[in-house]
């Protein structure tokens, strides 16, 4: 027993190994399920779970259209200006 | 009369927000509200619980992470015990992994802000509410 506890409690002072790539941005999902939960729990009138857990879902996917949303934007802004304007501003109008 | 009700209020208030500060959905399980309370506590506990696994201990930094610290302490009183624990041991973490411990370990503890808000917000309706019927 002494063994597993301090076993969990030793896995509290190692960092995981977690790389740059765009998977490491998945970490972000558990993080939104929790905001919306805690946001509605705090909005909702009465707690019943099956409305809670619908309108918590519903936040969620919200949260999450408009953070790929944004991304594919300002992707698209950074497209422009790293491979479309430099182009551009080399030719000559003259 | 009315500077006791005055009195016995703010007392009302100022233990609700303690409890919700103390621990994460005591408040509102002190005005009742079980399920809430239950919800609160146990997405703020594993929010920050997966903080601390991805980041370690060493997430928690008093001395070199303020800003951070200031979000993480709203958790509970026992963030700073565990800041002390860290600063006194080697626990100094970089990277990705240092990123997201602080982010949930943050996140956590200003969601528990709002809910420590919305406690005393509640307290104080209940309160108004008794004293006018």
């Amino acid at each position: 027993m002494m063994t597993f506890v301090a076993t969990v409690l030793g896995s509290f002072t190692t960092p995981m190994r977690i790389g740059t790539d765009p998977a490491s941005m998945l970490w972000l999902l558990p993080l939104v399920v929790s905001i919306a939960v805690v946001y509605k729990a705090t909005k909702v009138y009465r707690i019943q779970p099956w409305p809670f857990a619908k309108e918590s879902a519903v936040l969620v996917g919200s949260i999450v259209v408009f953070i790929v949303v944004a991304a594919i934007i300002l992707y698209g802004i950074t497209w422009i200006v790293t491979e479309q304007l430099p182009p551009l501003l080399d030719k000559s109008v003259f | 009369m009315a500077q006791s009700w005055k009195e016995n209020h703010a007392l009302f208030l100022i233990s609700t927000g303690a409890m919700a500060w103390l621990v994460p959905g005591a408040g509102h399980y002190a005005l009742n509200e079980k399920r809430r309370a239950l919800v609160i506590f146990v997405s703020l506990v594993l929010t920050f619980l997966v903080g601390l696994y991805v980041g370690s201990i060493g997430v928690i930094d008093p001395v070199h992470a303020k800003p951070w610290y200031a979000a993480q302490v709203m958790n509970s009183p026992l963030v700073m015990l565990l800041g002390r624990i860290g600063a006194a041991g080697n626990y100094r973490v970089f990277g990705r992994a240092n990123e997201i411990g602080q982010i949930y370990t943050s996140i956590a503890g200003l969601l528990n802000l709002l809910c420590i808000v919305n406690a005393v917000y509640t307290a104080h309706l209940r309160s108004v509410g008794e004293a006018q019927a």
